[in-house]
């Protein structure tokens, strides 16, 4: 157990592409993050160079207050689990176990001891002589838990352990890692694209992109106020509603597309070119004549206990997503009027996509 | 897929034909060994068997002067597996260490050195021979076991086959075991070694066919009888055959061929099962 320190922790690759352009965070004692962004934002490079496995080419990462940049990675007291498991394919179960505490000199009945707990722990003590191919790919997705929780770590790493799983599978994985996370109280982190494992997973959520920390916070005060309209984007889902406008003179107002009218309650001077955002769950059906804008109906999906209505605004096409509790009727081209609570509106520079 | 019998049928019988055109020649060399030396003298090269296969046999095995020179066929097989076990497992070990250089450290001339390696697959054995017999005589080495095996057993083409594989390799393995501490030398015996197993034995069964049958090289190396091996055995026989105005030992020339050709086959017919059950259990 132990804290993750990083101090503008940077990656160049030889070729002189900068993955990570200098990244603070500081994880404390059994917190469980997660890194979160889309492919290519170098969330996995970070995760590898808190493992050692890839080299820092600037900048500190400490384990549990010791600079580790110059640790090779077995020395670091961490362990990962890898996506596509990485189990060793001619060991049995038991020994993808064993394996690193016998590199580290454990004795045999301290071996045989901290195995058995490990597979009773993830319900494994049935599969330890067989191999990992004669397992399911959520029992190999154990096997390489346990493999790291054998050797009881002072941080877990996970680099996107759930993407090979079925969607029911990984429901389940998701569970109880987070509940083996908070039973054995390690320190994780954890990478993904998937931002539901991100949402229900962390307790501290870093939105990455570029090589840059977007936001680092909880996943609510993620959720509630994004920081920069890539993280509005890009946590939850469906997507949130971006719309054009510009702040009525008055300030009391944000015009969008052809005659819509938002109300907002924030304190902008006016003639300012803004993004208004809105999640979806937020937009409502206004009462004829009511409504703040205008839009027209192209497609519905009925989820049972949700509808989701795709909708054209404005000359536009597909631009703005209605969420829904429920089941609802509506035919393509209906027109509807929507509304929104002032306080669920998000404002965005247009040029910076910074937070107004 | 569904075939037709009259297809099978054809199918079958080219096969049988080809089979049997490929068999016949070893068939009569066996059947010709197992009679007297007067009766295929007089009689020509014969398809049955006949009585006299454990005297013909017998003789080779154990009696020097069978084989025209001072060693019997038993001492030129051991001689030939001792050869053909050292060329094959030296090739295997070479070239894997070898390939595990170049796939897995990063040094500056991995890339360039594996072309170097790479492109004495274009110089034979036989481009090399006279300054290979220079180093070899040098080193006092002609007329031993060592000087018989070492200087063949450097191998681009296991070389290249060994780095094909470790490339396909998942790099998370690597990774895996380096967070669970081990080094260099760990990962490559207890990871890479158990899952190349199926490579060793498709290399080794290669590789010592191929010394088995090396016939210029031992031609060179070995002045004393003692070291022939069974290739040059029966070139020697052979040669020798119409010495001395005797009836020619047409048996036991043919007998000395059979033998030689036993242990490549069976070499061939038990790592086959082996490779193909690893092939199984790897891919299930």
């Amino acid at each position: 157990m132990a804290t993750v320190t990083l101090n503008q922790a940077e990656k160049t690759y030889p070729n002189g592409f900068k993955a990570i352009h200098g990244i603070d965070l500081a994880i404390e004692d059994g917190e469980f993050t997660v890194l979160v962004g889309p492919s290519g934002c170098g969330k996995s490079t970070l995760l590898r160079m808190i493992a050692g496995l890839e080299s820092i080419s600037g900048g500190e990462i400490s384990i549990d207050g010791k600079v580790v940049n110059k640790v090779a990675p077995a020395d670091r007291d961490i362990a990962m689990v890898f996506q596509n498991y990485a189990l060793y394919p001619h060991m049995n179960n038991f020994d993808n176990m064993a394996y690193g505490l016998r590199n580290r000199g454990y004795s045999k009945a301290d071996i045989e001891s901290k195995v058995r707990e490990a597979a009773r722990i993830l319900q494994l003590e049935d599969h330890l002589d067989r191999k990992p191919r004669q397992l399911s790919g959520g029992q190999r997705q154990r096997v390489a838990m346990g493999r790291a929780i054998v050797r009881q770590p002072k941080v877990f790493l996970f680099d996107e352990p759930l993407s090979n799983l079925d969607a029911k599978l990984r429901v389940d994985m998701r569970l109880e890692i987070k509940n083996l996370q908070q039973r054995l109280g390690i320190t994780s982190v954890y990478v993904t694209h998937d931002q539901v494992e991100a949402m229900t997973l962390a307790d501290r959520l870093i939105v990455m992109n570029g090589g840059i920390a977007e936001q680092i916070g909880t996943p609510i005060d993620i959720y509630e106020k994004p920081a920069t309209r890539f993280v509005a984007g890009f946590i939850g889902s469906p997507a949130m509603n971006f719309l054009d406008g510009v702040i009525s003179d008055d300030g009391k107002h944000v015009t969008v597309g052809d005659g819509g009218m938002l109300d907002i309650d924030h304190n902008i001077a006016g003639g300012r070119a803004v993004v208004a955002g809105i999640r979806p769950e937020h937009l409502s059906i206004a009462q004829t004549g009511q409504g703040m804008i205008n839009a027209t109906v192209r497609m519905v999906e009925s989820l049972g206990a949700e509808t989701l209505v795709y909708l054209d605004f404005g000359s536009k096409a597909d631009n703005v997503t209605l969420r829904l509790q429920g089941t609802h009727n509506f035919s393509r081209n209906d027109a509807l009027g929507l509304t929104v609570q002032a306080d669920k509106i998000h404002l965005f520079d247009t040029e910076s996509g910074n937070r107004l | 897929m569904y075939q037709s019998k009259w297809r099978i049928f054809t199918n079958h019988t080219i096969l049988i034909l080809g089979a049997l055109f490929m068999i016949m020649p070893v068939w009569i060399a066996f059947a010709s060994s197992t009679h007297t030396r007067e009766f295929i003298f007089q009689n020509g090269l014969q398809f049955w068997p006949g009585g006299h296969m454990i005297d013909n046999y017998g003789a080779i095995l154990f009696d020097p002067s069978a084989t025209k020179g001072r060693v019997t066929a038993l001492e030129m097989l051991f001689n030939s597996m001792v050869l053909g076990l050292g060329f094959a497992i030296g090739k295997v070990i070479i070239s894997m260490m070898a390939a595990y250089a170049i796939v897995y450290f990063r040094f500056k001339l991995a890339v360039p050195l594996f072309w170097v390696i790479f492109s004495t697959l274009l110089l034979p054995l036989e481009v090399r021979i006279v300054p290979s017999y220079e180093v070899v005589a040098n080193l006092g080495l002609l007329n031993t076991y060592t000087g018989l095996i070492l200087p063949l057993i450097a191998s681009a083409t296991g070389t290249f086959f060994f780095r094909q594989f470790y490339r396909s390799v998942p790099d998370e393995l690597l990774e895996a075991a380096r967070l669970d501490g081990a080094g260099p030398i760990r990962f490559f015996i207890d990871i890479l070694v158990p899952l190349s197993v199926t490579m060793i034995a498709a290399i080794f069964i290669i590789m010592f066919v191929v010394g088995w049958n090396q016939y210029l090289w031992p031609l060179l190396m070995t002045t004393d009888d003692q070291l022939y091996t069974i290739v040059i055995g029966i070139k020697q026989v052979y040669n020798s055959l119409y010495e001395g105005g005797q009836i020619p030992q047409f048996p036991k020339a043919f007998a000395l061929t059979i033998m030689a050709t036993i242990p490549p086959v069976l070499v061939v017919v038990i790592f086959q099962r082996m490779f193909i059950k690893g092939l199984v259990e790897t891919e299930k």
